[in-house]
């Protein structure tokens, strides 16, 4: 296993993940839609106790991957809040509560790109499981500290989704590498 | 100062997109003056665009994968998988007579029902028309529990209108676009809706929790709510009309926020993470649909017959009555009937207009021939020549006035 906090020589040997200008547009597309899709269908299929377990958070994941891959924390950032806004334009809750936490994840991914070495398995599951355990806890502090709303925490279920997205994110990111721009 | 900003952009940036965010967040949500606030019950004009132009990206994709996986399903079940067709076909028409009947049944209780309704001043509303709806797309988070339809204003849909399924209660419009609408399940920790158990009469407040359960809160402890009972709609909060079914008591638990009160857990009669298709309600009256009119007319009609028939037998039990023997003498003469005709009930009925219950007939005392001391005191005794087998009875104004009428 490696993991590798780099040095600074390290750093400049990082390679800057590139996509072409498709893939940027498509991916984070096709990601809200599933997001809004999926659920319900894996809702007609599954049973209904294991319906209520599937949780997941496919926009997250694409912010995650394009902050680490491109480590540009101003990228990271509009990304992750351009992802946020639209899925809370979704629901119902006020808009901005995902916003919030994908903008703030999308940066730390980005500024974290640059230190590590994004390209290990490992250090993708630890930091999607992170992510989304934050996001989680950035929206429930947003929405219950800064509005006032009287939303119920499942930290169970949280969990249960860190670990789920941490396991898609071990499937879909050498899937999003096929995209790359080779050099 | 140019320096500052080319240093630290990624901070201020993010910054300005955080700042932004908040400040977009202030607005959109009502101060109660409780401890907690509460969701704008609806959304300003640039939120609502918003909400818009995502769907318009996200509506038009979702719709068609929905379209295909119908068309899939579709041929699937019409072409390729009819192995249990006939029998299936056959249930539903031994179904469909059970149902007639207990129809029939079930609109004479309502009649009766609306017309006691109408003595009490009580109005009803009855769900009178709906929009069918094709589901196609959920909000994606597990937090908020909406799902859109492919229905919006231009087929005359509202805000806050309920939504149903052939099951139960679904939920309610709550944004509504032109051709597109957002549906609040019950079940969301938001949403609420009055309901009433069944059985016990008892009234609570129906709420959805985290984990996406339905709940009846605010009731106060009572140890006649058991597992297995019926929740319907209560009617009193002007949304969903009365007595649609909501689910069944699963468990009864202690409210952990307040003591004496208990929360009631439900399964919900709709299967809310399966629907396929909803209902609408864009209308309510106080009154039956024209279905409904009209079966009634007809159930009225077969009353009308039942009572004809019930009045013809009537009548040959009178003519029966007439032709069997009774305690009447058929030689009393026919004058007897005259002092009852002048009777001061009779006199008052023929000023007034009005007809007062008509007296039975006594019956009529063959005279005693022999009297004695049990001989009632008005009783005449006839003439000794007038009880002669060979002379007809004279009409004596004595013998009728002792008679008992």
């Amino acid at each position: 296993m490696r993991i590798s906090l780099l040095g600074a020589d390290g750093r400049r040997e990082l390679e800057i993940h590139r996509y072409p200008l498709i893939v940027y547009v498509l991916i984070p597309l096709v990601a809200v839609i599933l997001q809004s899709w999926l659920p319900r269908a894996l809702g007609m299929w599954l049973p209904p106790w294991a319906s209520r377990w599937a949780l997941f958070d496919l926009p997250l994941l694409v912010t995650v991957y394009f902050a680490l891959g491109r480590r540009n924390p101003m990228q990271g950032t509009l990304m992750g809040a351009l992802m946020g806004l639209f899925q809370d334009a979704m629901t119902h809750y006020p808009i901005g509560l995902n916003g919030i936490a994908k903008t703030v994840v999308g940066y730390l991914g980005a500024s974290i790109g640059v230190r590590v070495d994004v390209d290990n398995h490992t250090i993708r599951l630890l930091l999607n499981f992170g992510f989304s355990m934050l996001a989680s806890a950035i929206y429930l502090v947003v929405a219950r500290f800064l509005l006032g709303l009287e939303i119920e925490w499942r930290g169970l279920a949280e969990l249960a989704k860190a670990v789920i997205n941490a396991g898609i994110a071990a499937v879909l990111f050498p899937m999003l590498d096929r995209f790359r721009v080779r050099e | 100062m140019e320096s500052f900003f080319v240093r630290y952009r990624n901070h201020v940036v993010l910054l300005a997109v955080l700042l932004v965010q908040i400040v977009g967040l202030a607005t959109q949500v009502r101060h109660s003056g409780r401890q907690n606030n509460s969701l704008t019950e609806e959304d300003s004009r640039s939120v609502r665009l918003i909400r818009y132009w995502a769907q318009m990206v996200v509506g038009p994709p979702q719709r068609m994968i929905h379209s295909s996986r119908l068309g899939i399903a579709y041929w699937w079940s019409h072409y390729a998988d009819l192995q249990h067709v006939d029998s299936e076909n056959r249930e539903l028409k031994k179904t469909i007579d059970r149902l007639q009947l207990e129809q029939a049944e079930l609109l004479e209780d309502a009649h009766q029902g609306q017309r006691l309704q109408a003595l009490l001043a009580f109005e009803q509303q009855y769900i009178y028309s709906t929009v069918p709806a094709q589901v196609y797309g959920s909000s994606g988070a597990d937090q908020s529990k909406v799902f859109y339809i492919d229905k919006g204003a231009a087929n005359g849909l509202k805000p806050d209108m309920p939504v149903i399924s052939a099951d139960g209660v679904v939920g309610k419009l709550r944004t509504v676009f032109e051709h597109t609408s957002q549906v609040l399940v019950v079940n969301d920790q938001t949403s609420g809706a009055g309901v009433i158990l069944e059985t016990t009469r008892i009234r609570g407040v129906l709420k959805g929790n985290s984990a996406g359960q339905l709940e009846v809160v605010g009731l106060m402890a009572d140890q006649r709510i058991k597992p297995g009972e019926r929740v319907l709609t209560a009617g009193g909060d002007l949304i969903f009309p009365r007595g649609l079914p909501v689910g069944t008591v699963q468990k009864v638990s202690p409210d952990p926020d307040r003591d004496s009160f208990i929360v009631v857990t439900l399964v919900p009669a709709a299967h809310l993470e399966r629907l396929d298709e909803v209902l609408v309600v864009t209308s309510t009256q106080p009154r039956f649909p024209p279905v409904a009119a009209q079966d009634m007319g007809t159930s009225e009609t077969l009353k009308g017959a039942e009572a004809a028939a019930i009045v013809q037998q009537m009548k040959a039990s009178e003519i029966m009555a007439e032709r069997l023997p009774g305690l009447t003498d058929p030689n009393a003469p026919p004058a007897a009937a005259e002092p009852a005709a002048n009777t001061p009930a009779a006199n008052a009925a023929g000023k007034n207009g009005t007809t007062t219950p008509a007296v039975p007939p006594a019956p009529k005392l063959i005279p005693t021939a022999h009297p004695d001391r049990f001989t009632p005191a008005g009783a005449a005794t006839p003439a000794a020549p007038s009880t002669a087998p060979s002379t007809k009875p004279a009409a004596s104004p004595s013998a009728t006035k002792g008679r008992p009428q």
